[in-house]
């Protein structure tokens, strides 16, 4: 998208040199850890230049950009966007080992009388403390994605076979006439979404058990809708000292054999899920 | 196994993350971005399987019950420094 469709819809300020302040961000991709007043090229979004701004042993990396978010209909050109964004935080991360990576489209504005490049320099004196714990914090560390899901089909037919309960619903059921079926397959429909999900709290309580020893800290994230035939039943982000990450793959790949079972493991990612919140 | 992070296959877990996850900024100095949520949201809706939905319904409310007593836990077992953080 071009600056002027960006800008576009914006009045006009009256004073121009006001204008250019009030109008200035800085698009900000991550806090690193390095003490770096520098220019990484043009790296950045729609090929802005990437720099960094100090303050003392940290700093934000930035791009100067208008003040206005980056906004597009256009399933591509967004997904450009945060695949650089992204590229970015990789770039500054390898460079400088660890990282506080922020989200999409943060830019932090100008005011009247303060540069938007002064703001980032308060910003950064201002939580300077938080920060550095922060960083603290996932030193020496990534997230990974774990995923688990298994095939309700495959779940439920053995619960069939070793549910008693199940398993003599599911018997008396041949042996009814229409009607009454009918009435019975509903009981079994909701025994089995009870016995399911006793059955998921079991796996899940196992695996969280299993996978956490493996890691410094998790969040447990929504599940998503999975693939056909496949339901996930834990989706987790887990942050893992980076010399550990085979010793989880192993415990996995655990998982992963168990007929009935699929694990899905992605990584390293900068530690998104892990810089915010408290 | 290994931990796979090819573009393509990925993108998902990426976007999960680059939309709605890290650093937080004070909001008094960023730009307002009201409609950068929506964004994410047409992106993941056009990409197939976004959506929290699970398969047959039938383990909803099992996934947000075990998601709040995960939570729950873990505030409970907070290092003394958390709980500085939420009480601010």
């Amino acid at each position: 998208m071009s600056l002027e469709t960006r800008r576009s819809g914006k009045t006009q300020a009256t004073l121009a040199s006001e204008a250019i302040v009030e109008e200035e961000g800085r698009y900000v991709y991550c806090v690193a850890d390095a003490r770096e007043d520098m220019s990484l090229g043009k790296i950045g979004i729609e090929g802005y230049e990437v720099h960094t701004i100090p303050h003392k042993d940290i700093c934000a990396v930035v791009h100067s950009c208008p003040a206005q978010p980056y906004q597009s209909d256009d399933q591509e050109v967004v997904e450009a966007w945060v695949m650089t964004h992204q590229k970015v935080i990789d770039a500054a991360w390898e460079r400088w080992s660890t990282v506080l990576p922020l989200s999409f489209d943060t830019i932090i504005r100008g005011e009247t009388e303060k540069s938007a490049e002064q703001n980032v320099k308060d910003w950064l004196k201002q939580e300077y403390e938080d920060i550095k714990r922060r960083i603290e914090k996932v030193r020496g560390k990534a997230e990974y994605g774990v995923q688990v899901f298994w095939e309700p089909k495959v779940i439920a037919q053995s619960l069939t076979s070793t549910s008693p309960e199940i398993k003599r619903l599911d018997e008396e059921i041949k042996t009814k006439p229409k009607g009454l079926a009918y009435m019975y397959r509903q009981r079994l429909e909701n025994l089995m979404k009870h016995e399911m999900e006793t059955k998921a709290d079991e796996y899940f309580k196992d695996f969280y058990g299993r996978i956490r020893k493996y890691t410094d800290d998790v969040r447990v994230e929504k599940t998503k809708k999975a693939e056909p035939g496949l339901q996930m039943i834990m989706n987790l982000s887990c942050l893992v000292y980076r010399d550990r990450y085979t010793e989880l793959g192993e415990e996995l790949e655990k998982i992963n054999r168990r007929r009935g079972f699929a694990v899905r493991f992605t990584g390293p990612w900068p530690p998104y899920s892990f810089v915010g919140g408290a | 196994m290994e931990p796979t992070r090819n573009s393509h296959a990925t993108l998902v877990d990426l976007l999960d993350r680059v939309l709605d996850k890290g650093l937080v900024i004070n909001a008094d100095i960023i730009i307002s971005l009201a409609g950068v949520p929506l964004i994410g949201v047409n992106l993941r809706a056009a990409l197939a399987g976004m959506e929290t939905m699970l398969e047959y319904g039938l383990m909803k409310e099992w996934d947000a019950r075990t998601r709040a007593r995960e939570s729950e836990q873990r505030k409970k077992n907070v290092e003394p420094i958390c709980i500085a953080q939420i009480a601010r």
